[in-house]
């Protein structure tokens, strides 16, 4: 009798090769189910269990899931943008516009990822404002607030360094009144411009400077934020809800959450 | 509200089944993705490619052209002229000299150049954006490129960034820079060369410091309110002048004027010139040469070297005139008109010619008061503010420094710097034809004036000026091509006083210095025989019957023809042979036999030459019917081994001959001593 396409697979999950690297092996049990999560890296970002409505759409608008969505896609386009450009002054300019002349898709591969990152500034705000009005800040998850603003600081400051490196006039323009507005700063002003350009004007020193905190820095430090911002969703409860949220935290707010309409 | 309901529960029931959503968002993105590699895939320039491998598929040549073809996007690339031209990707065809026959764009073949197609890239001269694969890009102007292709008849602009010397292949761009120096464009403007040298003016405008000796205030007033009304060919340009300002300049510069000494010569007696005999004696001395007079069908005849002529009578004071055709260097010392050496009668019939060529409606209507002091103020204020001395020297008023926007490099001025009119294409070259075309049509306060120029002239101005630009400034040193420096030769002692008194340099130049009306004199001594150049001034014949202009008689005395013919034959000899190395006469008859068959059939001279009058009948080269008399034996060989050598850029071809054959056809020229009664005119 011919074997069903699940003992196949059944089969494969018993090998030697496949223990190795999964290391929970066949069963459906709920114990075995949740093994398969806690025991993969990638599974275990999320609570072992989630509700199913939590899930609809209408709970989130998936906001935090596009948003990452959108980053990953900045990451992959943004490497292969560095396959082609220079960062130095009399080159940048050129190699933009070698991306729309000469590289295949090169106009496809900017444009993708010029357009994800306006669209991860507005999934950024949108998300914070969906949490801000439902209340999902609130103990025990108010550190991930405080996560999630810096997480948008490392968002506008990706935006702002990104905008430098086409080497048009709008972009040496921007950063020129970008700079002084941060030079405006009290005390401190002038030393944070200086800093930031690595001089006193937006030249070749500047565009080094913003493409190595637009390339390498800023994404660094982001990814560490969205580690720790998805290692404390889980932590803090899992995706928030009133039925979520722990009775010891309940008590010990005096205000009742309004009663979510169906 | 029903279909919005029917729509609203089909979406709940979409979004509520996650695989069926993720299904459709997943087809959806890979339908999207897939468009940026099939964009990618039907790009114009390879859709231009396959155009043209259809079209050179049927052809007789299809093998050779086809093994040219290099499919891909191609490029031009030097990287130290900056220099990135994808242009060939598109334009496949540019090099092939068989495509001549094809008419279709992109496929054309390049006319042919002093350089090779990909010496310099396409944008050096074209302009345009030449890193861009698409039609529009490359060729127009948008958003993120000023520079759209150059129309044709700019083209030339291209060659003048590196060559600042006028080419014979460039007659737009040389006469754009003439006109830029002799209209006096570059008197308000600075413009410079790439070696650094600012580009002087070619024609000085008279200095008015002592105008009132020569004119008459009334004469200034219709002058200034409308020069091409007194002078069709003048480049005075037309300040547009309200009536007042016009009486207030006018009697600034009269009382302005100092007189000088001897510049007027008070006529004695008043005799009725013969017009007949004016008109001869005008043709005799070749004024026309120099200066122009417009004839009944209103065309100019003459020269621009001096002022048009034809309403001179209108002009000048009498007792002026008469002194300043006697000896215009009394009045101005750095005229280019010569002192012709005319006896009274003579100057009393060239007056009388001269001041017969007036307009009666000229100055009909022009009435002016005595002026006032106020007036005079005002006018002094109105020269300065106009700028008159930075073409003209009147004294007391300061050349103005910087008067007028520098030019340099005007020819890459970013098109957002600059203001255009109403309904103007907006790019560059537009700007500059417009700006020289109306230049007070851009704003009521702008001072420059307006000329009166043809459409070719503006055309060719434009040029001139889109060859100054930044990449013409920041060349590398090996490529640019500078003009020859200045040359201030200045010939010495007394015969040189007297060439400056005769004015040599305003026609012939001598060590780089002077005009290019009649030939270069450096190495006159080398060339011709002392008796023919003494006969010569005393009696100046043409040489070349073709030509109008002739070289004037000056009436010189025989100790002047005695000094300028010492100099001359000491001076002006060439480092290259020695003058007396071959004999004037004297050459062996089978020597002359060989060398007449060698005139007539092997080199066949008589094509521009003449040597039998009966007989010949070229008209390019001069006659050489009394050659024999007239050059030394050395010149004539040396000139028939290598013409270039001797005269640069002469039209004579460098034949290559051998010396047997030199030698055997000097011999024959040296004999060709002209014809008894020519002689004895002469003499």
């Amino acid at each position: 009798m011919a074997k069903t396409l699940e003992q196949y697979f059944d089969e494969l999950r018993g090998t030697r090769v496949w223990r190795s690297v999964f290391r929970s092996g066949t069963g459906s049990s709920p114990l075995h189910r949740s093994l398969v999560i806690q025991q993969n890296v990638f599974f275990h970002l999320f609570a072992t269990k989630v509700r199913r409505r939590m899930m609809s759409f209408s709970a989130t608008w998936y906001l935090g899931t596009l948003t990452l969505g959108t980053f990953v896609i900045l990451v992959i386009t943004g490497i292969l943008l560095m396959l082609y450009y220079h960062p130095s002054a009399p080159q940048a300019y050129a190699d933009t516009k070698d991306l729309q002349f000469v590289v295949s898709s090169g106009l496809f591969l900017r444009s993708l990822h010029r357009w994800s990152a306006h669209a991860m500034v507005f999934l950024v705000f949108a998300h914070m404002f969906k949490v801000f009005y439902r209340g999902a800040y609130r103990p025990p998850r108010e550190f991930n607030w405080v996560i999630g603003v810096v997480l948008l600081l490392m968002t506008l400051l990706l935006s702002y360094t990104g905008y430098l490196l086409p080497w048009d006039q709008l972009a040496y323009w921007a950063i020129t009144v970008g700079s002084n507005i941060a030079s405006a700063a009290p005390f401190v002003g002038d030393k944070i411009r200086f800093m930031l350009l690595g001089g006193n004007l937006v030249n070749a020193n500047a565009l080094l400077r913003f493409y190595v905190l637009h390339c390498m820095i800023l994404p660094l430090v982001a990814m560490f934020f969205i580690a720790i911002h998805f290692w404390r969703i889980r932590k803090d409860g899992g995706l928030y809800s009133l039925q979520s949220q722990p009775k010891v935290a309940a008590a010990a707010t005096p205000l009742t959450p309004a009663k979510e309409a169906q | 509200m029903q279909s919005s309901n029917s729509a609203l529960s089909w979406w709940r029931k979409f979004i509520s089944d996650p695989v069926r959503t993720f299904g459709a968002v997943s087809v959806v993105l890979l339908a999207l993705l897939a468009i940026a590699p099939a964009k990618n895939y039907f790009s114009e320039w390879r859709h231009y490619q396959n155009g043209y491998l259809r079209l050179i598929r049927n052809r007789g040549d299809a093998v050779t052209l086809q093994r040219h073809v290099q499919p891909g996007i191609q490029q031009i690339w030097h990287p130290e002229l900056g220099v990135t031209d994808r242009c060939t990707s598109c334009h496949v065809g540019l090099k092939e000299a068989s495509l001549a026959d094809v008419s279709t764009q992109p496929y054309r073949k390049h006319p042919v150049i002093p350089h090779a197609i990909d010496q310099f890239g396409c944008v050096m001269c074209h302009r345009g954006q030449g890193a861009a694969t698409t039609v529009e890009e490359a060729h127009s102007s948008t958003l993120a490129w000023e520079q759209p292709l150059l129309p044709a008849r700019y083209i030339q602009s291209g060659c003048g960034q590196c060559h600042q010397k006028p080419l014979d292949s460039t007659p737009v761009l040389n006469q754009g820079r003439a006109t830029l120096a002799r209209y006096g464009c570059v008197q308000c403007h600075t413009v410079k060369s790439p070696d650094g040298t600012i580009i002087k003016a070619t024609q000085d405008a008279p200095a008015l410091s002592h105008v009132a000796d020569k004119t008459t205030r009334e004469w200034v007033y219709a002058w200034l309110k409308d020069p091409q009304a007194y002078a069709v060919s003048t480049t005075m340009p037309n300040f547009q002048l309200k009536d007042e300002e016009a009486r207030d300049i006018s009697a600034f510069l009269m009382a302005n004027s100092t007189p000088v000494v001897g510049d007027t010569a008070p006529e004695t007696a008043h005799k009725a010139a013969d017009p007949a005999a004016g008109g001869s004696l005008y043709g005799e001395a070749f004024c026309s040469s120099c200066h122009a007079v417009q004839n009944a069908a209103g065309n100019l005849v003459g020269g621009n070297v001096g002022p048009e002529l034809t309403h001179i009578g209108n002009k000048v004071k009498p007792d002026w005139l008469r002194a300043w055709v006697r000896n215009p260097r009394v009045y101005d010392a750095a005229t280019e008109m010569p002192h012709y050496r005319f006896n009274d009668q003579q100057l009393e019939v060239m007056e009388g010619f001269l001041l017969a060529k007036k307009d009666a409606d000229l100055l009909a209507n022009v009435h002016l008061d005595t002026a006032t002091p106020d007036q005079i103020a005002h006018g002094k204020s109105l020269v300065t503010e106009y700028g008159c001395s930075s073409c003209h020297e009147i004294s007391g008023i300061k050349r103005p420094e910087n008067f007028a926007p520098e030019l340099t490099r005007i020819g890459s001025k970013p098109v957002s710097q600059l203001v255009f009119l109403e309904r103007m294409p907006h790019t560059l070259p537009d700007y500059i034809a417009a700006k020289i075309r109306q230049p007070r049509a851009f704003g009521s306060g702008l001072k420059m004036p307006q000329y009166t120029l043809s459409l070719a002239q503006i055309d060719s101005l434009t040029t001139a000026l889109l060859a100054q630009n930044e990449r013409a400034q920041t060349l590398p040193p090996a490529l640019m091509a500078p003009n020859a420096p200045a040359s201030h030769y200045q010939p010495a002692g007394k015969a040189g006083q007297l060439m400056t008194d005769l004015a040599c340099f305003s026609c012939h130049a001598i060590n780089g210095r002077g005009g290019d009306m009649a030939p270069d004199l450096t190495w006159e001594g080398s060339s011709v025989q002392r008796q023919w150049l003494e006969e010569f001034f005393k009696n100046p014949n043409t040489l070349r019957p073709a030509l109008i202009r002739r070289m004037p008689k000056f009436n010189l005395t025989n100790d002047e023809i005695t000094t300028l013919t010492d100099y001359i034959m000491t001076v002006y000899q060439t480092p290259a042979f020695d003058r007396d190395s071959l004999p004037a006469t004297g050459y062996s008859p089978t020597e002359v036999e060989q060398g007449k068959q060698l005139f007539y059939s092997k080199y066949a001279c008589q094509s521009c030459h003449i040597v039998d009058a009966k007989v010949d009948k070229g008209y390019i080269g001069p006659t050489l019917t009394a050659v024999g008399s007239r050059m030394t034996g050395a010149w004539v060989y040396h000139w028939l081994k290598d013409p270039q050598l001797l005269r640069p850029g002469t039209v004579e071809p460098n034949r290559h001959m051998g010396d047997e054959d030199a030698k055997a056809l000097t011999a024959f020229l040296m004999m060709q001593k002209g014809s008894v009664k020519s002689q004895g005119a002469k003499k």
